[in-house]
C-alpha cells in the first residue's frame, strides 16, 4: 500500500492527541478524586449519585429534627419529673392532714403550704422550652397555657401535638398537650365517684370503691339513702337517671359498717354510723384538672370543723380521700405520659443511630459510584505515560527515515 | 537520419524535464491540503517507417494527470460532513454536560438546602430566623434555576451566532466554487480538453470545506462544472452562479434564528430545518432541537412543577399572622407564540391545570376551520384532534382562544420553556410562610367518653365552594363547627357550611368526618353529650403541620404523571444529557476514525510520498542524463561523418 507522507504525520499527531486526551482525563480523575468528571462518564451512575446525595441530605435533616425533638422531649420530661415529685409531696402532706390530732389551725397551715405548692405547679405547667415557647400549650406556643381565673385554673391552649419528621415515614410528637397532662384526669376511682351529701348529720364515710364487673356498668347517677328506725339502720339504692332500674325495687338492706355495698358492677363500703336521712351519691367520674383537685383539697382543709361535729369530720375525710384518689390518678396520668415520652426518646435515639448507619452506607455507595479508584487510576496513568513516550519516540524515528538522507 | 537522432534525444530531454518539474511540484505540494499528486503520462511518438521497419521517434508527454479516485474523494466529503456534524453537536452538548457536572453548582444542592430549611421551619415554626433562612434558601434556589436557564439561553444565542457565521462561510464557499466552475470550464477549453489539475484540486477542497459547514450534494456537469445543492434539494451553486443562504427569525419563536434560502434580497424561502443535515449547520440545528430545547424544557418543568405544587400546598396552610397562605413562589406560566405568518387575529392562551400531567414537550396548534384544531406534541409527534373547539385540556394544559383564527393559522405552545426563567420568591416577610394548618380540632375538656379527635387535615383542591380570595380552599374552612354526640353511635354536626347542620350522623370509630373542606377522624368510645370542635387555628405559632406537608413534597412523586419527584426529573435530565453527550462522544470518535481511515485510503491513492518522489527525481535525472549522453553520441556520430570528407 502506498503511504502518503502527510498521512504519516497526521496519523501520528492524531494518535498523540488521543493519548494525551486520555492521560489528561486520568490525571483529572486523580487530581479531583472523582471517577465521574461529568455525567457523560457514567450517566446512570450520575443520576443514581444524585438520588443518593438527596437521601443523605434528608437523613442529615432528620438528624437535626431528631435533635430538636429530643431537646423538646427531654425538657418536657424534666419538667414533668419535677411535677411528679411535687404531686408526691402534696400527697404526703395531705395524708398527714387526715390525722385526727390536727386542729383547725394546723390544717390551715397545711392549706397555706399547699397553696404555695399549687402556684409552683401552675408555674411548672407554664414552663417554656428556653426559646420562649410554652411546652404544654399545643399549637399556641406563645400563649400561656394555664391561667388562674375566678373559675379556677383554665387551659388556654389546644390539643395540638407538635410533630417532627424524624425519618422518611415516621412523624413523632415532640410535645404533649397540657390538657392531656393536667386537665383530662378522671376523678374518684376513674369510673365513679362516691360523695356524702353536705346535709348529712352522721359520721358515715364512703370509700372510693372499685369496679367489680365492667360489663354491668351503666354510667347512671345513684343515691344511697339511710334510714334509722328502731335502732336498725337500713339503706336503699336509687338509680336517679333511670327509675326503671331493678335496683330501685330492692327492699331496704340492713347496714353493717364496712360491709361491701355492690350494685350494677360497682362496689364500695360505708363505715361508721350514718344518721337517719343521710345520703351518699354515686356518680360517673368526670374530668377534673389536677389543679382543681389540689384546690378542692385546700378548700377542704381550710374549712373549719365545728368542734365535735362528727359530720364535719366525716365530710373532711371523704373530701380528702376523694382528693387523694384524684391526685393518685393525676400522678398515674403524668407517669404514663412520662413513660410515653421516655419511649419516644428511646425511639429517637434508635432512629438517630440507624440514621447514622444508613448515612454511612449511603456515603459508601456514593463513594463507590463517584470516587476514583486510585490504584487503578495511577496504574492507568503510568500505562498511558509509557504508551505516549513510545509513540513519541517511534514517531521521531520513523520521521528520520527518508531517501533524501542518502541522496548526494 | 542524423537529425532524427537529435529529435529523439530532445524529446527525451523534454520529457525528463517535465517529469522533474512535475515531481518538484509534487514535493512542493506534499503538505498542501486537498492536493492530489500529479503524474506525467508519457507516450512513445509514432514510429517512422523505413526499409528496416518502424524506427522509434522518441517520446512525448501525453498529459499530466492528477491521481484522483472519484469514489474515495466523494466518500471523504460525506464522512467529513457527518463527522463535523457530530463534532459540533458534541462540542455544544458538552457545555450543558459540564454545567450539570459540577456537584456544587447543580440544582440538587440548592433543592436539598431549600428543603432542609423547610424542615428547620417545621422544627421551629415560630422562629423568625428559621423562616428567614427558608426565604434566603428559596432565593438561592430560584436564582440557581435562573442561572442554569441563563446558561441555556446563552447557548441558544451562541447557536444563533454560529448559525449566522456558518451561513456566511457557506455563502463565501458557494461564490468561490461558482467562480472556480467558470475558471475550470475556461481553462479546460484553453488546454484543449486537458484537465487544469490544480484548479480542480482547489475546487474539490472548497467542496470539502463546504461539507464541513453543511452536507452538500454535488452533481458534475458535462462541461466540468459542479452543481451543488443542500437540504431538500435547494441549489446553492449552478455553474458560475451562486445562490445565498441567510438566517431569519423563526416564525414560531422569536428567540431562534433559522436558515432560509435567499433567492433575491427581500425574497426568502423558508427551509425545513430538519432537512438540513451534516456539517456545522446540521450539528447546531440538531443540537438545538434535540438537546438544548429539551434541557430547557426539562429544567422549566422542574421549576414550574416545583413552584406549582409547593404553592398549592402553601395555600392550604396558614401563616404566622393567622392568614391563609398565598403563593410562595411566583408561578411561571406557559408561553404561546403566534406564528408570524398568521393572518387571523386570534390569541391563544394556555394555562396549567395539572402539574403532574405536564410533559415538558412543546406543542404546535393548528386551526383547521370551523371549530376544529389539531394539536401536535412535538416531542413524539402525537397528534390530538380537537373537533369541538377550545378551551380544551390536553396533558395538563388548558388551551383557550380569544378572537377569530383563520384556517392554517398556527400557534406554538411552549408550556415549560420559561419555567426556570420566571420562577422567583413571591414573599419577603418571614411571617408569611404558611407553616401552620388553618384549622384545629379540640375535644371538650368535660367529655366523659374516651373519644379522641385527630388533628384534622385540609382537603386537597379543588374545594366544593371555593373561597373567592383563596380559590384552593373552601370558603367555610375556618367556620367553627361543633360535633355533639347524641348517643354512643350518632352525632350532630352544627355550624356554618354546606350540609350543616347535620343531624343523627352515624358514628364509626376512625371514619372520616368531612365538612367545609376539612377532614378529621374521631376514634374511641365517646359518651352521649361529648362534644368536639373544629375551628380556626388562631395564635398557632407552634403549629408545623403545613410545614411538614411542604417538607414531604421533597420526596413525593408529584411530577410526570405522579411517577417521580423534583429531584427525579432533574436526575432524568442529567441522565439524558449525560447519555447524549456520551453517545456523541462515542459516535463522533468513531466517525472521526472512519474519516481518518477514508482519508488514509484516499491519500494512499492521491497523496504525495516523498520517498517515491525522490525515486522519481532520480529516475527523471537518469533519463535526462541518458538523453544527454545520447545527444553526445549523436554529435560524435555527426563529427565522424564530417571528418570522412577531409
Amino acid at each position: 500500500m502506498r503511504i502518503s507522507s502527510s498521512t504519516l504525520y497526521d496519523v501520528n499527531v492524531a494518535a498523540l492527541n488521543q493519548q494525551q486526551g486520555k492521560m489528561l482525563h486520568t490525571q483529572q480523575q486523580v487530581s479531583s478524586g472523582r471517577r465521574m468528571l461529568t455525567a457523560a462518564d457514567d450517566p446512570a451512575a450520575a443520576a443514581h449519585a444524585l438520588e443518593l446525595t438527596q437521601s443523605d441530605a434528608t437523613i442529615a435533616q432528620y438528624a437535626k429534627n431528631i435533635d430538636a425533638s429530643q431537646h423538646l422531649l427531654s425538657t418536657s420530661e424534666g419538667v414533668l419529673q419535677t411535677v411528679t415529685t411535687l404531686l408526691q409531696d402534696i400527697k404526703t402532706v395531705s395524708i398527714s392532714a387526715t390525722s385526727p390530732a390536727m386542729a383547725n389551725t394546723d390544717r390551715q397551715i397545711i392549706a397555706s403550704d399547699l397553696r404555695g405548692r399549687l402556684d409552683e405547679l401552675i408555674s411548672l405547667a407554664n414552663s417554656t422550652d428556653g426559646l420562649g415557647n410554652y411546652l404544654f400549650s399545643g399549637f399556641q406556643g406563645k400563649t400561656q397555657p394555664f391561667a388562674t381565673t375566678a373559675a379556677g385554673v383554665q387551659y388556654m391552649g389546644d390539643d395540638g401535638q407538635r410533630l417532627s419528621q424524624v425519618s422518611a415515614n415516621r412523624q413523632l410528637s415532640g410535645s404533649d398537650s397540657g390538657a392531656d397532662i393536667f386537665m383530662r384526669i378522671k376523678n374518684g376511682n376513674g369510673t365513679f365517684v362516691t360523695q356524702a351529701a353536705v346535709t348529712n348529720t352522721g359520721n358515715g364515710i364512703a370509700s372510693q370503691g372499685n369496679v367489680i364487673n365492667p360489663a354491668l356498668l351503666t354510667g347512671h347517677n345513684y343515691q344511697v339513702t339511710f334510714a334509722v328506725a328502731g335502732g336498725a339502720t337500713t339503706y336503699t339504692i336509687a338509680d336517679t337517671t333511670n327509675p326503671a332500674n331493678p335496683v330501685n325495687a330492692q327492699p331496704p338492706t340492713p347496714y353493717v359498717s364496712g360491709q361491701a355495698i355492690s350494685f350494677d358492677g360497682m362496689q364500695f363500703d360505708i363505715q361508721n354510723t350514718p344518721a337517719n336521712g343521710d345520703q351518699f351519691t354515686v356518680v360517673p367520674s368526670t374530668s377534673e384538672s389536677v389543679f382543681k383537685t389540689i384546690s378542692d383539697m385546700i378548700n377542704a382543709l381550710s374549712t373549719p370543723i365545728a368542734p365535735g361535729s362528727a359530720a364535719d369530720n366525716a365530710q373532711l375525710t371523704i373530701n380528702l380521700n376523694h382528693a387523694q384518689n384524684s391526685l393518685d390518678r393525676g400522678l398515674d396520668n403524668i407517669l404514663t405520659i412520662r413513660a410515653s415520652m421516655g419511649s419516644r426518646l428511646n425511639e429517637l435515639d434508635a432512629m438517630k443511630s440507624s440514621g447514622a448507619d444508613l448515612s454511612l452506607q449511603l456515603k459508601q455507595a456514593l463513594s463507590l459510584l463517584q470516587d476514583v479508584d486510585y490504584n487503578k487510576a495511577i496504574t492507568d496513568l503510568t500505562q498511558q505515560q509509557t504508551g505516549l513516550q513510545a509513540a513519541q519516540k517511534s514517531f521521531l524515528q520513523v520521521m528520520n527515515l527518508s531517501i533524501f538522507n542518502y541522496m548526494p | 537520419m542524423g537529425t532524427d537522432i537529435f529529435g529523439v534525444s530532445v524529446s527525451a530531454l523534454n520529457t525528463a524535464q517535465i517529469g522533474i518539474a512535475t515531481t518538484e511540484h509534487n514535493i512542493a505540494n506534499a503538505n498542501t491540503a486537498g492536493y492530489n499528486r500529479q503524474l506525467v503520462v508519457q507516450a512513445a511518438r509514432p514510429a517512422q517507417l523505413t526499409g528496416a521497419g518502424y524506427v522509434g521517434q522518441g517520446s512525448d508527454v501525453a498529459s499530466i494527470k492528477r491521481v484522483y479516485d472519484q469514489f474515495l474523494s466523494a466518500q471523504v466529503v460525506q464522512e467529513q460532513a457527518t463527522s463535523t456534524q457530530l463534532n459540533t453537536y458534541y462540542d455544544q452538548i458538552q457545555q450543558i454536560n459540564n454545567m450539570l457536572a459540577d456537584p456544587n453548582a447543580g440544582l440538587s444542592p440548592a433543592l436539598q438546602d431549600f428543603f432542609g430549611a423547610v424542615s428547620s421551619v417545621s422544627s421551629a415554626p415560630e422562629s423568625t430566623p428559621a423562616r428567614q433562612t427558608l426565604l434566603s434558601n428559596a432565593q438561592v434556589l430560584a436564582s440557581r434555576f435562573q442561572t442554569m436557564n441563563q446558561r441555556l439561553i446563552d447557548l441558544n444565542n451562541s447557536v444563533n451566532n454560529q448559525l449566522t457565521n456558518s451561513v456566511t462561510t457557506i455563502n463565501g464557499y458557494a461564490k468561490q466554487i461558482a467562480a472556480l466552475n467558470q475558471d475550470v470550464v475556461t481553462a479546460t477549453a484553453q488546454a484543449g480538453g486537458k484537465p487544469p489539475n490544480d484548479l480542480l484540486d482547489q475546487r474539490d477542497q472548497l467542496v470539502l470545506q463546504l461539507n464541513q459547514e453543511v452536507k452538500a450534494n454535488v452533481v458534475k456537469q458535462d462541461d466540468g462544472s459542479l452543481n451543488i445543492s443542500i437540504g431538500n434539494g435547494q441549489l446553492l451553486v449552478v455553474g458560475a452562479q451562486a445562490f445565498s443562504l441567510q438566517t431569519v427569525q423563526s416564525l414560531n419563536d422569536p428567540t431562534k434564528l433559522e436558515v432560509a434560502y435567499g433567492v433575491t434580497a427581500g425574497n426568502i424561502i423558508r427551509m425545513q430545518q430538519s432537512g438540513i443535515q451534516g456539517g456545522n449547520l446540521g450539528g447546531l440545528l440538531n443540537f438545538r432541537s434535540q438537546s438544548l430545547d429539551a434541557a430547557q424544557n426539562s429544567l422549566g418543568l422542574i421549576a414550574m412543577g416545583f413552584a406549582g405544587t409547593f404553592n398549592q400546598q402553601h395555600q392550604l396552610g396558614q401563616d404566622l399572622n393567622g392568614v391563609l397562605g398565598g403563593n410562595f413562589f411566583v408561578q411561571p406560566v406557559p408561553v404561546v407564540n403566534n406564528s408570524t405568518s398568521n393572518t387571523g387575529a386570534a390569541v391563544v392562551g394556555a394555562s396549567v391545570s395539572s402539574y403532574s400531567a405536564l410533559t415538558g414537550s412543546d406543542y404546535s396548534l393548528q386551526f383547521n376551520g370551523g371549530t376544529s384544531y389539531t394539536l401536535t406534541r412535538l416531542s413524539d409527534n402525537t397528534v390530538t384532534n380537537i373537533p369541538g373547539g377550545l378551551p380544551q385540556t390536553v396533558d395538563g394544559l388548558t388551551i383557550s382562544v380569544a378572537g377569530a383564527p383563520v384556517v392554517n393559522d398556527s400557534f406554538m405552545i411552549r408550556p415549560t420553556v420559561n419555567g426556570a426563567l420566571s420562577i422567583a420568591v413571591a414573599i419577603t416577610d418571614p411571617a408569611k410562610v404558611a407553616a401552620a394548618a388553618p384549622i384545629r380540632t379540640n375535644a371538650t375538656l368535660t367529655n366523659n367518653g374516651t373519644g379522641k379527635i385527630s388533628a384534622g387535615t385540609v382537603n386537597a383542591p379543588p374545594p366544593v365552594t371555593p373561597d373567592p380570595l383563596h380559590p384552593l380552599t373552601d370558603q367555610n374552612l375556618q367556620q367553627p363547627v361543633t360535633i355533639t354526640f347524641t348517643s354512643a353511635t350518632t352525632f350532630d354536626v352544627t355550624g356554618t357550611g354546606v350540609g350543616l347542620p347535620a343531624i343523627g350522623v352515624a358514628y364509626t370509630s376512625g371514619g372520616n368526618i368531612s365538612y367545609n373542606g376539612w377532614t378529621a377522624q374521631i376514634t374511641g368510645v365517646p359518651s352521649t353529650g361529648d362534644t368536639f370542635t373544629v375551628g380556626p387555628n388562631t395564635t398557632a405559632s407552634s403549629d408545623n403541620r403545613n410545614a411538614l406537608l411542604l417538607g414531604g413534597l421533597q420526596t413525593q412523586s408529584t411530577l410526570l404523571g405522579g411517577t417521580t419527584s423534583y429531584q427525579g426529573v432533574y436526575g432524568q435530565m442529567v441522565t439524558q444529557v449525560g447519555n447524549k453527550t456520551r453517545e456523541m462522544q462515542v459516535t463522533s470518535t468513531a466517525q472521526e476514525t472512519m474519516l481518518q481511515q477514508t482519508i488514509q485510503a484516499q491519500q494512499a491513492v492521491s497523496g504525495v510520498n516523498l520517498d517515491e518522489e525522490a525515486a522519481n527525481l532520480l529516475r527523471y535525472q537518469r533519463a535526462y542524463q541518458a538523453a544527454g549522453k545520447a545527444m553526445e553520441i549523436a554529435s560524435t556520430m555527426f563529427d565522424t561523418l564530417l571528418s570522412l570528407g577531409r
